[in-house]
């Protein structure tokens, strides 16, 4: 069975931040795969932005967390298309990917895309295509909780 | 049938989904942006069966329709 349809029921979705042990775990498990050489892992981690315009005297709150919902049945089946298009574009071996639901504080890993391939090259684009597809295509919604309790909704355009 | 809301859709309406009847996703959109104040100034798409779909698609009442708001993983 190809990797493409052994992940086909897959859940993207893990409540809270990513924890970096999950990270090496998911890399240890690919030692038994010798043709494999090269990994390319994407990492997303909340950021803790300032508001915009209105700085000065009364500087704006800065983000202190994301708290990320989803459709999550659709999230998911958007997700087959994207992992197909990228297996039949670039020479891969596999691919996992994994976002956060819930609150994700600043400075915690919110997004983890993780592609192996024989070669670098063939790695590395097939996650910068994931990682873009995935925040484009997939219904999920962050709102960005600031320092002084109020909220503003965070969106990809 | 039953409109699944998400987002800052789901805080604006204050319900995780409301109850409105349309033959086509024109309609649907109409109907919503009637109950739920605010919501024709923002941008959203519709989702039929899990799927985004243009103003004219039609409805039937049996599907699982959702109104999404702007995404924003990663």
């Amino acid at each position: 069975m190809s990797e493409t349809k052994a992940h086909k029921k897959r859940d993207i979705f893990l409540e809270g931040p990513i924890d970096t042990a999950f990270i090496a775990e998911s890399i240890a498990k690919h030692a038994t795969r010798t043709d494999i050489g090269a990994h390319e892992i994407f990492l997303g981690q909340v950021r803790a932005d300032r508001a915009a315009g209105t700085g000065g005297k009364f500087p704006a709150p800065t983000t202190t967390a994301i708290e990320y919902t989803a459709y999550r049945d659709m999230a998911n089946e958007q997700m087959l298309p994207i992992r197909e298009e990228a297996f039949a574009r670039w020479p891969i071996t596999c691919l996992h990917v994994h976002h956060s639901l819930g609150t994700i504080q600043a400075g915690e890993l919110c997004f983890f895309v993780f592609a192996s391939a024989p070669h670098r090259q063939a790695a590395r684009e097939a996650v910068a295509y994931v990682t873009d597809e995935v925040k484009k295509r997939l219904p999920i919604f962050g709102k960005e909780i600031r320092e002084d309790s109020t909220h503003v909704w965070k969106s990809n355009q | 049938m039953e409109m699944k809301l998400f987002g800052m859709i789901a805080e604006k309406a204050e319900a995780e989904s409301i109850a409105l009847e349309a033959a086509s996703v024109m309609e649907l959109k109409r109907k919503a942006e009637e109950r739920i104040e605010g919501l024709a100034a923002m941008s959203y798409a519709i989702a039929v069966d899990r799927r985004i779909m243009n103003d004219d698609a039609p409805l039937n009442g049996n599907e699982e329709v959702a109104l999404l708001p702007p995404f924003a993983g990663g």
